[in-house]
């Protein structure tokens, strides 16, 4: 399957989507950019710290709603377009904590309405966020936060190498990606490498996230630029930092988004 | 010469035990390169998590990305950061490093927003883990940038809970650990015992007094006898300067 028809089946509008990664690490980029060229509109973004593939997506218009815990372009400074948007209140917020964002995920993958947690207690990120409410313990009396489930329709998640049944490989930092594969009701995988059946049949204590969640697989090296992909590329920092110059207009990041989305040929 | 990202590093990694169980977020360069100074020194047994997903790598040199794949290097296992936060649920975790856009004098912090929240003039990232982990587990609060913008009065959102309104609401509220320490590029600051009130620690080689009290929005506490940051020494700055020869230590003092 190639990135359009992948992106064209299993996206909807309105669609809540989990993006795997973590900073600038193993985002799952050229997916990224495929939801931008096929114009997918009101989606819900989750992840726990992200970077530039939020920024992109808020940006490009494709946000109703972005439940985060940080979206930063580290260094490089403030994600400008996810700034601007909330700032200009056309982007719903949903304000986590790592922690929250996780245990929302979680209780997704379980099934379950909603999972209680420590802390959070007395922050104003649990005032203002609707998702969280203070409950007792019904066996200790215990003060505890319980989080709603966040159930992503969609995971987009880049990896390292998967049969073509869709068993992957992670190389590296588990990031959400596993969880998030568990937890939506579809994912959509890009890999660096496609192998056979028979190596992941010789080793698979290697496959992390295995054929029964992934419900379409796309052959994609460099996926994950300008994101890093562990032993395959570190991030392209010159990239990202021309990206935090362009976005700091709204016409610098839509020559951008001409430049390096719309006229990208992946 | 010592650079203030090299003495910030050292007070950093002063407060690291040896056997801590610590955690280094993302866009957390001094905090990286403090964990690896701590357990390479005083503190060997430290366990060292980060956001590569890793305990105690042992990378040749440190990476801009504080979760980028250098930290994967030579690491004992990977453990993704929800089992860290599992830990730090159970109280063991034993310190993480934060950061702050702003903060008070009970080392309340704030990473959310500048102005109202519904509609703020500006928005800021988000503070990760802050809001879950500094109602459970002591913290350090590292801020290169000490100046009244930063250090004020009221906070416009409180994402991280320090002493709240101070004396022992923490207490009465139940939250557990706390800030420790606040690191600043002009001093060390601490909370006193009673009023929970900030407190200065010691200031740094090269810094008046009164610098510090002009950039700080509020009164702190100034002990009788000032005390003047220890430095690094020079084993300590050489091996900052080995593991660290591209000089992440200073991008967030000097745009890359």
């Amino acid at each position: 399957m190639d990135l359009k028809e992948a992106i064209g089946r299993f996206v909807q509008n309105g669609d809540t989507v989990a993006i795997g990664g973590c900073g600038r690490n193993r985002s799952p980029m050229a997916l990224i950019r495929e939801v931008i060229r096929q114009n997918k509109r009101d989606l819900h973004i989750v992840g726990r710290e992200k970077g530039m593939d939020f920024d992109m997506l808020i940006g490009a218009n494709c946000v109703r709603k972005v439940s985060f815990a940080m979206v930063s372009l580290e260094e490089f400074g403030l994600a400008m377009n996810f700034r601007r948007k909330i700032e200009k209140r056309e982007v719903e917020v949903d304000e986590h904590a790592c922690y929250s964002i996780i245990s929302a995920l979680r209780a997704a993958k379980m099934g379950i309405p909603f999972l209680p947690i420590g802390g959070m207690f007395e922050s104003d990120v649990l005032k203002v966020n609707k998702n969280m409410k203070e409950i007792n313990c019904p066996f200790t009396g215990q003060h505890l936060v319980a989080v709603k489930a966040i159930k992503p329709d969609v995971a987009l998640i880049h990896a390292h190498g998967a049969d073509r049944y869709g068993n992957i490989i992670t190389v590296g930092p588990p990031f959400e990606d596993v969880l998030m594969a568990q937890a939506a009701e579809r994912t959509i995988v890009t890999v660096e490498e496609i192998l056979s059946s028979e190596e992941i049949r010789k080793n698979p204590y290697l496959t992390t996230i295995p054929y029964i969640y992934v419900t379409a697989l796309v052959h994609k090296p460099e996926g994950a630029w300008p994101t890093s992909c562990d032993v395959f590329y570190d991030s392209d920092d010159e990239h990202i930092k021309l990206y935090a110059q362009a976005t700091k207009t709204e016409e610098g990041f839509k020559e951008y988004l001409d430049k390096y989305c719309f006229e990208k040929e992946e | 010469m010592v650079s203030i990202a090299e003495l910030m590093i050292t007070c950093m990694a002063r407060e690291i035990a040896d056997g801590d169980m610590v955690l280094q977020g993302l866009y957390s360069p001094m905090p990286m390169i403090a964990c690896l100074l701590a357990k390479n020194f005083h503190a060997p047994n430290m366990v060292y998590f980060n956001t590569a997903d890793t305990i105690d790598p042992e990378p040749d040199f440190v990476p801009f990305s504080t979760a980028g794949p250098k930290l994967e290097e030579r690491a004992v296992a990977y453990i993704p950061l929800s089992d860290v936060f599992d830990l730090a649920q159970r109280k063991k975790i034993d310190l993480i490093f934060l950061g702050a856009a702003q903060i008070d004098r009970y080392g309340n912090t704030n990473l959310s927003v500048i102005g109202d929240y519904k509609k703020p003039k500006v928005r800021l990232p988000g503070g990760a883990a802050t809001a879950h982990l500094c109602a459970i587990i002591p913290t350090i609060i590292w801020i290169p940038n000490h100046n009244r913008r930063v250090f004020v009065e009221k906070l416009d959102f409180i994402t991280g809970q320090g002493y709240l309104k101070g004396g022992q609401e923490r207490k009465i509220k139940g939250l557990d650990g706390g800030p420790k320490k606040v690191i600043t590029n002009l001093c060390v600051l601490n909370f006193d015992e009673e009023t929970k009130k900030m407190r200065i620690e010691s200031i740094h080689p090269g810094v008046e007094l009164k610098e510090v009290i002009e950039n700080t929005g509020f009164d702190l506490i100034i002990p009788e006898n000032l005390k003047v940051t220890k430095l690094p020494t020079e084993r300590e700055l050489k091996f900052i300067e080995k593991i660290d020869p591209h000089k992440v230590r200073n991008i967030e003092f000097t745009k890359r």
